[in-house]
This record gives C-alpha cells, structure tokens and sequence, in this order.
C-alpha cells in the first residue's frame, strides 16, 4: 500500500497544471466558477484545445483515439481541472457513447462515429427520459418501427441536456411492445437536422434553460444506426450507466466547492471575525471536509479494483450517493456563509456590491445542483439498485 | 499509488486469519504472541520487525471483525513507548495504557497530578490493568511509567463495554518513571489511534454483514425483510458507510509515517469518520434486526458494544472533529 503519487504520476499532475495555466483563458475560468452559461464555442473551443494535446477522451483506449489513463491519471486530471475552473467535458459523446460504440458498435460505426467525437464534428446529447419514464426508464414508449432500410420514430424524450447545442442524439427506443419491457428497447443514433425532430427548451428553478423536450414526429432513421442487436439497447445502456461513468463521484467539483467554500467562509464576517472561525460553522465545515476526504480515496480504490479487472457492480452506485451528497452539503454551506446576503436572483446588468456576483453563483449552484441527487438514476433508484445486489448476499 | 497489500502484509494476514479460525478466548493471545503478530505491531527500532500503518490496520480489522477483545493495544502503545524511552519491555509483557481520566471527557492532568517523580489522583477506564506487567500513564504534558506493584498505587476493577476489564487507578503519592514529553510520542499515540480505528472498522464490518444476513433470511408479511424498501434503503447505506469506514482507515494508514500536520490530519479525519460510522452502524443494525438485536445471546450486542467503546477511546468523533476544525494537532 503506498498512497503517495510515484514520480511518474507527480510529472503528471505537472504537466496538467501547466497546460491548464497556459491554456486556461483567466475570462472563461471565472465564467464557470460564477456559474455562468458558456457558449457553444467556449465548449467547443476548450475540446478542441484538450484534443490538441490527445487528452479530450482520457477514459478512452488508446487505440480509439483516446489518452488510455490509468484511473488515477483520471483523478488527477478531473480534480486539476476541476480546481483550476476549467469547463467541463460535455459527457454525451467522450463518456457515455463512446465507451458503448466501443463495446458494441460495429466497426465501421467506430469508424465514422469516434473520431467525429474527437474532433467535434458532431455534438451529441442523450435521448434516455420521458415525461412517462423517469426513474422508471425501462418503462419508456418512445417507439421506433422498422421500415424497409429505416426505422421510423415517434414519441417524446425530455431533460435533454445541452439538446439545443446538439446535431446527433442517442436515443433508447421501444422497437417490441410485447413481453419484459427491458428486452424490447433498442439503441438508436439519430440526426437531429432529420424532418420530424422538434426541440423546445425547459427553463429550470435557476433561471437556466440548459435541458430541452425533443419531439419525434415521423423521424426516418437509417437501419445502419442502430448499435449492436434490434431489442438489446437495455444492456448498453445499463453498461453505459456502471462501466464508464468513472468522474460520477466528482471529486474534483467537490474539492473545487471546498476551495470555494474556505475562501468565503474566511472573507464573511460573522461577530466580528472570519466566519470561518465561527464554532458552529467550522465544524460543519470540518464535517464535510472529511467525508470528501474519505470519498475520494472509496473513488480511487473502486476505479483500481475495476482497472484490475474486477467486474464493477454496485461501486458507481455507492460513489453516486455519497458523491452527490457531499457536493449538495458544499452547496448548502457556501449559500449558508452569504447569510442575507443570498437573496438576489440577478444584478439584471446593474453592478453590485463587492461579492454580489460570488452570492448569486451560491444561490445558483445550490439551485441548480439539485439535479445532482435526481439525474442518472435518482439517489433512491441507486440505494435500489444497491439492495439488490445485498439481498443476493 | 497503490491500495495493494505487499506480498509480507497479505501473508500476515493469512496467517492472522488462520490463528482466528482456530483460537479463541483465553488461547488467542498465547496463539498470537507465538505467531509473532505482537512484534509486527513495533518497528524494528522498538523491537518489533514491522509497525507499519498498513500492518497495524490489517492486524486490528481482524481481530475486530473476529470479535476478539484483547489488551493488545495497550501493550503496543506501552511497549513503543518504552523502547522509544530506551526501557524496552520483554516481548510477551503486557502493558496497560492509562489515558482517561474521570470528570473530564478528554482533558489530561485534571484527575492526576505531579509532584516531582511521584503521581497523586485517578486514571479510569484503563483496559488490562489487572495483570499488566508495567503502566504507561499519560498527565497533562508527560508520559509516566509505573510498575503494577508500586506504592500508592490502588486497582479497583471491572468490566468494560469491550468484555476487557479494564480498571480505575488511584495514584497516592505512587513513585513512577518519567518517559519524556507527551508530544514526543505523539507518533506512538498516533498507532493506538489507528488501531481503535481499524479495529472499528472490522466490527462494523461484521455487523453490517450479520445486519444483512438477518435482513434476507427473516421473513415477515411473507416476505425477506430485505424486500421492504423502507428497510433495504438504510442497508444500502450502511454498505456506503461501511467504504467510506474503510477508505478513512486507508487514508490513515498510508499516511501513518508522514510528517506530523499531514498525518493528524488523517487521524482525525479517520478517527472522526470511524465514530460516526460505528455509531451510525450501532443505532441500524439494532433497528434493522429489531427485538433479536437487543438480546444478549445474539452475536450482535457484543459488536454494539465494541463499536461504542472503540469509537470513545483516545478522543471519540467530536473530539477530533473539533482539533480537525481549529487545525490543532492531534496530541498537545
């Protein structure tokens, strides 16, 4: 057991920290640390700077394109990030349907479809929920029917995040009514500039409209984008959701909050000292601190296991909880630190006091951040999830 | 980095686990100590060969997860202690480590105080006090060494929440060795709090894994009580905190040789994290069992026990939790 870096991994962190000084635009970090919406081509742009030095997809093989990290070269590279403000990834093409074409596409679909990712000729969202089928995805009815050399779509996706940015979407799709409900789904790549294909921004408790509805009225789809076999997309997208989710602790976000939390909580003053001195608030501080300590070490260990070859099973589930937890707890506390100075929606363009933009990205994440305990299969589908592997023993 | 076991630790552990199997009761310590497992619990130095954070971790999980209640702490603090003062102990003496103190949760040098080389007031809660062959007594700044059959000196015994016996100290003007300053030990100190810890961490271990054994094979309303969300949701996490148990202990472990701010840092996030867990395990697996888990035949209450008395030794979650706060160190 050895829980320092080796020299290798330490010239890794190097090397991130100098990239990210170098290529970090000081304007953008401060956009994502405020919470701000970034551009399209503020995400594009980040990629492409990540792709130039092969490091966009660090989760993917090396003969895929991707920087083949170990899972602590991910760790080092997500918390860097995280903590320097860099935008994040967009996940909908690097994590979650590149892993799955690598598994079960056919060639000429990795062929086509991975290196489009990387170089960001396509920019995909996900088509998984339906206003019918949250929680419940397998229940989902958005049906896809076979005509010729197409299926044709009909139905309705929702919470399709950054949907409005997007050219391709993958879609879960029922292509067999009849029978268990997971065995007649089936995983569809769909061309969003496709007749039929309708897409309406949701504005959400924050103001933001980052998550769309998309309607399929009569959507033709090329039989060549189904991926793997007709009625077994259950599979890859259980397979999308345990093996490569691998930042879904998010370490890095949640060390980056406690940075940010630190730093208000020893600039608020609260009876006349930093509040960060404050009993009460400190050891709530000190709470939190702890468990992320303890968190990020569960991520790493259970990222080894994996990378050894252990089968992963209820690993992402647990990470998920606890992850999501910790980062609702940083929310909360940083809000708390503002006190009444947390009131405000938006400046509406009017310059506030000093520190009035860093208390509305308070209200905003905590807000916002909501989403962490529901996405990705709600909290309570995990603890599911997780129960029932135990009752297996 | 690595969460690895060296091929030494896992055959340690092996053999650990073998002697576990087999002994139990009043043959275990006599088994352990002819397996040599007490000396890897010192470094070479203090005349041990191991005394690692990752030996220390992996020796005392076992032995909670066997449910073994043994003075075996005491003795290592007390026998690291002495060889670092340069009065090395024998080998198989075992050594009672007086710390607690009454009136105060965690305070040193309110009970007892000193008057040049001899000792006046009350030590409590001292585990293997009975039989020890030498008595490692912390005050305010300093750490003492007392032979059992000094003068002044009165035992009143009895049993401990851990099935030790522990015992009260009565110090009356009791002749006693000073080892050196408090702080100069606060790198032994550090290896008892590890193996409070890890030994938390093996009894909650195992009384998570008997939580869920009864939660699938008891059966009301016609169903496996596992079946009832409202059930299996605290299960699932409890199986959450039980990793988080265990990545604090790992944490602590690998950091148990570094410099001292790193290192009681990890400490008391590990001593924090193993407080709240084993309480949080205590308060479930009683409820998640139901009637069964009050009863003194069912294996469960001992673990209760221990988990509760492991949590309070050498500062409890709140204790450190604070000195985590304020940026303190861990002894001082």
């Amino acid at each position: 057991m050895d829980m320092s870096f080796t020299p290798e991994e330490t010239a890794f962190r190097d090397d991130i920290r100098a990239f990210l000084k170098a290529e970090l635009d000081p304007a953008l970090a401060r956009k994502v640390r405020l919470h701000h919406d970034l551009t399209k081509a503020e995400m594009e742009g980040w990629h492409a700077k990540l792709q130039s030095r092969g490091w966009l997809a660090g989760n993917w093989p090396r003969e895929f394109g991707g920087a083949g990290w170990t899972a602590i070269q991910r760790h080092i590279f997500e918390e860097e990030s995280a903590r320097a403000h860099a935008p994040r990834i967009v996940p909908f093409g690097i994590a979650m349907l590149g892993p799955v074409l690598q598994k079960f596409g056919s060639k000429e679909q990795q062929d086509y479809w991975l290196p489009r990712i990387l170089n960001g000729d396509d920019w995909w969202c996900q088509g998984y929920s339906e206003p019918g089928a949250g929680s419940d995805l397998a229940s989902l009815r958005c049906e896809a029917v076979r005509d010729g050399d197409h299926y044709v779509v009909n139905g309705q996706k929702t919470w399709t995040t950054l949907g409005q940015h997007a050219n391709m979407i993958f879609c879960l799709v029922r292509t067999n009514a009849t029978g268990k409900k997971q065995e007649g789904i089936s995983f569809l790549l769909i061309d969003m500039e496709t007749p039929g294909v309708t897409v309406r921004p949701i504005v959400l408790l924050d103001g933001t409209a980052e998550v769309n509805e998309v309607w399929f009225d009569n959507v033709r789809v090329p039989v060549a984008n189904l991926v793997g076999e007709e009625n077994q997309g259950w599979t890859y997208a259980k397979y999308l959701l345990t093996h490569e989710r691998t930042n879904i602790a998010g370490v890095g976000f949640a060390t980056a909050a406690l940075d940010n939390l630190k730093r208000v909580a020893k600039a608020q003053r609260h009876r006349g000292q930093p509040l960060s001195d404050d009993p009460l608030f400190a050891a709530e501080m000190a709470g939190v601190e702890i468990e992320l300590m303890a968190m990020s070490t569960t991520n790493l260990r259970m990222l080894s296991a994996a990378a050894q070859g252990q089968a992963p099973g209820i690993e992402s589930s647990m990470l998920k909880i606890k992850g999501t937890q910790i980062r609702q707890r940083l929310d909360a506390l940083t809000r708390r630190a503002y006190g009444g100075q947390a009131m405000a929606l938006t400046l509406e363009g009017n310059e506030g006091p000093e520190g009035a933009d860093e208390a509305l990205a308070a209200s905003a994440t905590w807000l916002n951040n909501r989403k962490l305990s529901i996405y990705g299969g709600s909290n309570e589908v995990q603890r599911s999830i997780i129960s029932g592997a135990l009752a297996k023993g | 980095m690595d969460f690895q076991l060296s091929d030494d630790h896992r055959m340690l552990q092996d053999s650990l686990r073998g002697i576990l199997a087999r002994h139990s009761g009043e043959a275990l310590m006599p088994a352990l100590q002819e397996a040599g497992v007490p000396q890897a619990l010192l470094t070479e130095a203090e005349g041990g060969f191991d005394g690692s954070g990752a030996a220390v971790a992996l020796i005392f999980e076992a032995l909670g997860r066997a449910g073994a209640s043994l003075p075996l702490i005491g003795t290592m603090i007390g026998a690291a202690a002495l060889a670092q003062a340069g009065q090395p102990a024998d080998d198989d003496a075992t050594i009672a480590f007086a710390d607690a103190e009454p009136g105060t949760r965690y305070d040193r040098g309110v009970a007892i105080s000193v008057d040049g080389d001899r000792l006046t007031g009350r030590k409590t809660m001292v585990a293997g006090a009975e039989g020890a062959a030498a008595i490692v007594v912390t005050t305010a700044d300093a750490l003492w060494l007392v032979a059992p059959d000094a003068t002044g000196l009165t035992v009143r015994p009895y049993p401990l929440m851990d099935d030790q016996r522990g015992a009260d100290l009565i110090f009356d003007a009791t002749p006693a060795t000073r080892l050196g300053a408090l702080a100069d030990f606060d790198a032994v100190l550090a290896r008892g709090v590890l193996a409070h810890a890890a030994y938390a961490l093996g009894t909650l271990s195992a009384a998570v894994d008997l939580t869920l054994d009864y939660l699938r094979t008891r059966k009301q309303f016609g169903q496996p009580l596992i079946a009832f969300q409202a059930l299996a949701h605290r299960a699932a996490d409890l199986s959450v905190e039980v990793e988080q148990a265990r990545s604090a202990v790992t944490n602590f472990a690998g950091h148990l040789d570094a410099d001292a701010p790193l290192r009681d840092r990890h400490l008391q996030a590990c001593k924090v994290t193993l407080g709240r867990v084993a309480r949080l395990v205590a308060e479930e697996s009683v409820q998640l069992h139901g009637g069964i888990g009050m009863t003194e035949e069912y294996a469960l209450g001992g673990m209760i026990r221990r988990l509760l008395a492991a949590d309070t030794a050498m500062g409890d979650a709140d204790f450190h939790l604070e000195r985590f706060a304020r940026g303190e160190p861990a002894f001082a």
